[in-house]
Order: C-alpha cells, then structure tokens, then sequence
C-alpha cells in the first residue's frame, strides 16, 4: 500500500505549508491574534461586569467576536484568495502539471494546506486566551483551568466558519484567476452578510436560516447562544454552553457547502492558460529570412569568426526626436502613466464585479419602505450609502492600491520603467490618482444609483446638495487619506500580504477602539461617529478635513522620500 | 567612452558580486562574456543605474553615471536579462507609454518614432496585437525597440538571445549590430560565445566578480593559432588523455569523444589533427587555466 505521506497530495499539501512559512504575514496576523487575546482577557467585559474570564460562556463570546468582529472574514481572503492564482502568475504551473499529480490532489493539496496554515493562525488567540488562565490580573474572577471549552468553541465558531468562507475565496479566485475578484468579496463581506441577516435571513423560513447562515452570527446561530445583560455573574459564570440541533445543523452544512464548493472547483478548474489568445498562424515567429549579416551556424568548433563581414552591416535610422524635461514634462508624464493604469484597470473583469457590488450595496442603502427621516430621504439615503461605501472603499483601497503598487514588480516592468528618466513623482503620483480617481468613481456611481433608486421608490424630491455635501466633506477627504496611507505603507513595507495585514488589522483595531469611546479626531481622520448631517458645512468639520488632506499630503511626501528604485 | 574603475558589490546574503571590476569600453558592441553567475547582471544593473555599487565608480566620456542618476537615464538604453510587459497593452501602446517616460512629448515626433521602430524589429503587423500572445522571439525584439527609443548613447543587453530560436536569434544579431554607430556603446553581456564572436568589436571574459580578459574577438581567437588539435578517442583513453594533455574541452559523438587540445609548438598526437582556434576555445582555455 502506498504511504500516504509520499502521495502527490502530500507533497502539495506540505508544500503549501512550508511557502506560507516563509511569508510574513502569518507572523503578523499571529502577533496580532495575541495582542487581541491579551487585550480581551485583561480589558474586555469581564474585567467590567464580574464575569469570569474562563467561563464557558465568556470563551464561547470571545470566540463570537473574535471570528466575526475583527476583520477575520478579510483575512481568510489575504491567505486563501491567491494561492492557485500564484503558480500561474510565477509559471509554476506547467512544472507542476507536467508532474503526475492529480487535479483533485493538486486543489486539495493547495487548499487543505494554506487552510491549515489558517487554522494555525487563528488558534494562536485561543492558545493565548488558553495559557493566560495562569496570569489573572488582580479583581479579574478566573475558574479553575479548563481545556474543553477553548478547542471545543474555536472548532464550531472559528475554523467551521472560516471554512466555508475559504471555500467561497479558493473558488473565486481559482475559478477566476484574479486576485481582485477575491479581494472584491472580501471587501464588501461585511455589508453583504449584514444584509443578509437583516433583510433576507430574517425574513425566510427556519430551515434557510440555518442552512444559509456561514458565519453562524443570525438569530439561533450557534454564535449567540447566550444574553449576558440582564443576568447575574453568578449564573454567567455557571452556565454552560451547549449547541441546539438547529445549531448542529448550521454547522453541519456549512461542511457539507464548503465540500460542495470545492466539487466545483474540481469540476471547473482548467490547467491551461486563461488570457492568452492563440495567435494567428501568419503572426508566429515567421520573422523574415537573415539579409543583414553574413552567418554561420554556431556548432562548436566549426565556424569562423564573420568579423570581416561586420562593417558591412546598415545601421538604423530613427527619426530625430525631442526630449524634454522639467514640470510640464513631469506633468505629461503623470498624466500618460496614469491613463496607462487605468487601460490596465479596464481589461479587468474585477472592475466589473466591483461596480455592480457598489451599485447592489447602494440599491440596499435607500430604505425599503417609507420611514420617519431626521431631515430628509435624501439625507437618510446620503448617508446609509456614505457609510456603507466607506467600509467597501476602504478594503477596495488597500486591496486595489497593493495590486497596483505589486503589479510592475510581479510582472517584471520595473527593470524597464525605472530605467527611463521619469521623476519617481511620475511612478508614484500616477498609481495615486488613479487609484484615488477611481474610489471617487466608484463613489460617484454609488451616490448616483442611491439617487435613481430614491427617484424609483418614489421618495421625492432628490435633494441632490446633500449628496454633494456628504460625499464632499464625508467621502472625498476619506478616499484622498486612505490611499495617500495605503501607498506609503506599499512603499515603506514592499510586500503587498504585509501591506494587508497591516491595514486591516490597523482598521479592525481602530474601530474597535472607536466603538468603546475612543474617537478623537485626531486619529479618527474617517471621521466614524463623529459626523451628521447637520454639522458637515461648519468651520469645525472643514478644519478636521484640512487636517485630512493634510495627513494625506505628509503620506505622500512620506512615500516619495522613502521610494527607492531598488532593484 | 565608457570607463569602469574597481566597481565592487557584495550582497546581503555575503555574495560577492563584483571584485574590483575595471573595463575601458569604446564604441561599438563590447561584449562581456562569462558563466552563469559570474555577475554579469549585477554588472549591467549598477550601469543602468538600478543597484548602487559599494564602490568603484562608472564615467561615460567624463560624466559621473552613478552620481546623475537622470542625466544616465536620458542616454540610456536597457533590455534586462528577464522582463515584462503588460499583457493587456498593444505592442503600440506599450511603446508609446515608455517613450512618454523617456521623455518624448511631441506627439507626431512619438508617433513617428514608433512606426519605424514597430517597422524595424518587423511588428508592424503586429502594433495592435495585445502582448499577451506575443511569442518570446516578439517579446525580445519589442525589448530593443523599447531600447533605442530616445537616441541613446549607451545600450545596455543583458542576455538577449537566450532561449531564442537561431532564426530570432540571428534576426536579434541583426537590430543589435544595427544600432552601433561610432557614438554609441553597446554592451552585450552573456554566456553565448558565438553571440560575441558573430557581433561584438571588443570583449572582456568575466568570472566569478572578475575580468580575467580583456581585447577582441580577433587577438583573442589569434593567440591560439597553430595550437588547438582536435581529433576522436575512444572513452578508455580519455582519462589518460586529460592527465598527458591540456584538453579544453570534451564532447561526446557517434560514441566517440571527440577533444580539443592545446598544445604550444608540437603535435601532441597521432590521433589528433591541427584545428582552426575559435573563440569558445579561447574561453575553454582560460576557465581551465583559472581553475588550475
């Protein structure tokens, strides 16, 4: 029989495991992972409410929220996302498919592997959570040590959701083969799965909500099993978590799903190269017959030297051209290299997926059914999308603005453009304002489909200013910041995944902080729960959106003074 | 015109790269010859401007290139060793975006440029075609377009020709030669002896971070006449054959191995003949004398 550990399964399988530890960005995200565990254990609502931080219910809460507040569902896509689309883009793939390795052991081997790598990640907060049962700080209650508990509710709550949102990435983006596509979900996971369990679970008999419900995060979903207010903890402390049928189900299924989802994959996946149109017959390499030069074959040993014939040899004209250079030049090349960007942006299907999700997510920020408004519909309605579009913006930004600040590196341009004359303004400044031109795109047709959708209801009039107050104080300055943000960490950090991490995890940990209090402008430049509608136009809001642009400008001055063409 | 003075670079990871490399370049295609390895692309990058050197210095008829990093970049040419382009641009589009960043802003005058150097490296029927699909032949030749845009004094080839089927090949020798003139230097590195001996005026044969030669094809391959003998012997002999002679070099045929022998004066064999010298055998030697 053959020994499992030397099946082609195997090999890819640990194969993956080993690429992903040479990556950084496991480290981080682990590091981050116990900063988190740290953070709840010693600060959280036990410390505040009496409830003991080893308490079957308090572990089973953490683990809630740490799967589902903290930015976890991003970064299953960072580390699931890409790993088929990799070999491709590295030409791994003909070196792999020559060898007799199976499709299914191949995505099985790829997926399982980098699952794997995941799994380790994210346990690091359970073993940290685990392990500080020795270190209670003093007033904090702890239990006497428990082990059950910690592998128990990481298993149901962490690893079966994230696994089925693997499935959901490894598909997109194998079946794809683009990145961004995957990015793109991830990005607007949270207003989706929001929606979803809002405006379509809810409304759906029992048997969907259990069966549609990933995250396990809706009403009787294995996540909240438990209503701490209201209850002493004393009881808290006693009271032992057990899962319902109905939340077996929900996680059953999202088993059964995720092996449904990877039948897909097996079934649609294909070896051969997806871009590349085969070329006419005419066009192959039927360069013409030598005329120039006298040659001889080069067998060893056996031809002479066609030195002789050398000058006889034409040389090329090319016509005279003029070089210039100085701001106008530096302009004109700014402005090239950004329409280059944006012909590049355009022969994606991602930008496709990205517009039609802005507009579905827009279609869903203007209420369902007349509803008392504080000022207007147009306010109401303004302001859901600006809201709703920030979150997605921001994840677009950090995806997109990585890809395009990658891109000439991964693609092998870099020799070739760094070696022309154009400031490094040129190289910087145009992937900026693209990527800037293009969040404000997108913003423009988020706010434009709130409009039609506004005028389809029937909630007339449109109050079109308040559109353009909200996206001009709200959304503009956000947009201008976070890229300006984003391309100084690309240039600061050189790895995209780093990049990534870094963000979302720098995002998750901010709101976070937000959301207990903490919001000062200062470092708060989103302005998240610090706007409404009524203090937009005053001098005190037009200050914090100086400070923003001003932020944004010390990035980018930051960006350029770091950006190095080093090869 | 191009002068290189004790040029050194070691890498992070301890490799010394380059060890006091010094080249007086003139006009013309030069040629630097060496194994995989032996820095030539460390070499051509520092020249190019893209990796800086811990030391040594490179001057282009008197003008510092490592200290005016945008003054080199205007006369300078570069086809890496192993580049990209965008799959979706057209081969039009792409040179028209590179000679934007070189610099050319008048329109016609691009346009123009473009047109003859689409004709030139014969892709004009091609100019529409997305890169995508470009064969690798394609691929280099839109490299020496790329690299002749803006008059450049100083063209820097890193291994253009490997992995080219011989017609590309020669068809590559071609647009190369083509490019010299007397105001231009031409740097063409690789480990192909035959792309130096069929383009190249003059030549320096670099190893492990040094040049051990410098001249031309034409001393090079002179040095050697009336001593390369090459003959058959069957495989039993050859183990005594390498230990009596200076054999440069082996090759297997008809299950015979057919050697090439240095030997200064006399004939060191019956069973070898006197052979015309080529550069490979000049390039054989030396490596063998250096690893002796």
């Amino acid at each position: 029989m053959k020994n499992p550990f030397h099946t082609p399964f195997a090999a890819v399988f640990s194969n993956e495991i080993l690429l992903n530890a040479k990556r950084v960005a496991p480290y981080v995200l682990m590091v981050l992972f116990v900063g988190n565990a740290v953070l709840w254990w010693g600060w959280g609502p036990a410390v505040a409410n009496g409830w003991a931080t080893n308490s079957d219910f308090y572990i089973q809460r953490n683990h809630g929220g740490f799967s589902f507040v903290l930015g976890l569902p991003i970064f299953t896509a960072i580390l699931m996302g890409d790993i088929v689309v990799r070999d491709f883009r590295l030409g791994v793939d003909p070196l792999i498919f020559s060898k007799p390795v199976s499709r299914a052991s191949y995505l099985l081997g790829k997926f399982l592997g980098s699952f794997f790598v995941l799994v380790c990640c994210y346990s690091v907060f359970t073993i940290t959570l685990f392990l500080l049962q020795w270190v209670p700080f003093s007033g904090m209650v702890v239990l006497p040590v428990r082990v059950v508990p910690y592998f128990k509710h990481f298993f149901i709550i962490v690893v079966i959701s994230h696994l089925i949102l693997a499935a959901i990435y490894f598909a997109a983006g194998t079946l794809t083969r683009n990145a961004k596509v995957v990015y793109e979900l991830a990005a607007c996971y949270y207003p989706v799965y929001i929606t979803l369990l809002l405006l379509v679970l809810m409304k759906l008999p029992r048997i969907f909500r259990i069966l549609f419900d990933p995250m396990g995060a809706g009403k009787g979903g294995p996540v909240i099993t438990t209503n701490p207010w209201g209850q002493s903890a004393d009881v808290l402390n006693k009271f032992v978590v057990s899962y319902s049928l109905d939340q077996q189900v929900n996680r059953a299924s999202q088993i059964v799903l995720s092996s449904l989802l990877l039948l897909l994959v097996y079934s649609r996946f294909r070896i051969d190269p997806m871009e590349q149109k085969s070329e006419p017959f005419t066009k192959l390499t039927l360069s013409d017959a030598p005329e120039k030069i006298a040659y001889t074959a080069p067998s060893y040993g056996s031809f002479d030297l066609p030195i002789e014939a050398a000058p006889s040899r034409e040389r090329i004209t090319l016509p005279k051209v003029t070089s210039t250079k100085g701001p106008a030049t530096t302009r004109f090349q700014i402005i090239s290299a950004m329409g280059v960007e944006f012909r590049l942006l355009r022969a994606e299907r991602g930008l496709i997926v990205l517009v039609s999700l802005v507009m579905v997510l827009s279609f869903l920020s203007v209420p369902f059914s007349p509803i008392a408004t504080v000022v207007s519909y147009s306010v109401t309605s303004a302001t859901n999308t600006a809201n709703m579009l920030l979150l997605l913006l921001s994840c677009v930004i950090v995806f997109y603005t990585g890809e395009i600040m990658h891109r000439d590196r991964e693609l092998k341009i870099e020799p070739v453009v760094w070696s022309t004359p154009a400031p490094n303004s040129v190289l910087l400044l145009s992937k900026w304002l693209a990527m800037t031109l293009l969040s404000l795109a997108l913003a423009w047709v988020g706010g434009l489909t709130t409009i039609v959708t506004q005028v389809i209801r029937g909630y007339t009039p449109v109050d079109v200013s308040a559109y353009l107050i909200i996206n001009g104080v709200v959304v503009v300055p956000a947009v201008v910041f976070l890229t300006s943000f984003v391309v100084v960490l690309d240039v600061l950090l050189r790895n995209k995944y780093l990049v990534y991490v870094v963000a979302v995890g720098a995002g998750a940990g901010l709101i976070y902080l937000y959301n207990m209090g903490y919001k000062h402008w200062s470092y708060n430049p989103l302005l998240y729960q610090l706007w409404n509608y009524h203090n937009l136009t005053n001098t005190t809001m037009l200050a914090y959106r100086l400070y923003c642009f001003a932020l944004a400008a010390a990035c980018l001055a930051l960006a350029h003074l770091l950006f190095e063409r080093r090869s | 015109m191009l002068v290189i003075k004790d040029l050194t670079k070691t890498y992070c990871s301890g490799v010394q790269a380059l060890r006091g490399v010094s080249l007086d370049l003139p006009a013309g295609v030069f040629g630097l010859l060496g194994p995989n390895g032996s820095g030539k692309t460390t070499l051509m990058k520092i020249v190019a401007t893209l990796l800086e050197p811990d030391a040594g210095t490179v001057e282009m008829n008197g003008a510092d290139l490592m200290t005016r990093k945008d003054h080199t970049r205007r006369m300078l040419g570069y086809l890496p060793q192993d580049f990209g382009l965008y799959p979706t641009l057209t081969a039009w589009q792409m040179l028209d975006y590179l000679a934007k960043l070189k610099g050319v802003t008048n329109r016609k005058e691009r346009h123009t440029l473009i047109d003859v150097l689409l004709d030139r490296v014969n892709l004009s029927a091609e100019r529409t075609q997305r890169l995508g699909g470009f064969s690798g032949g394609m691929r280099q030749r839109l490299g020496i377009a790329q690299a002749l845009i803006g008059e450049p004094q100083l063209i820097i080839v890193d291994e253009p020709t490997a992995g080219l089927d011989p017609e590309e090949r020669l068809r590559f020798h071609n647009l190369l030669s083509e490019s010299a003139s007397e105001n231009t230097v031409v740097i063409l590195s690789t480990h192909i002896v035959s792309d130096v001996a069929n383009l190249c005026s003059h030549m320096a044969i670099i190893r492990k971070g040094k040049i051990i030669s410098t001249g031309t094809p034409r001393q090079a391959v002179d040095q050697l006449k009336g001593s390369v003998w090459e003959g058959a012997v069957s495989h039993e002999q050859l183990a005594a054959f390498k230990s009596e002679f200076n054999v440069i070099s082996v090759r297997t045929f008809d299950g015979q191995a057919r050697v090439r022998v240095i030997s200064k004066g006399y004939r060191p064999s019956e069973e070898l003949t006197e052979a015309t010298p080529v550069l490979e055998d000049y390039y054989f030697d030396l490596v063998n004398r250096q690893d002796q």
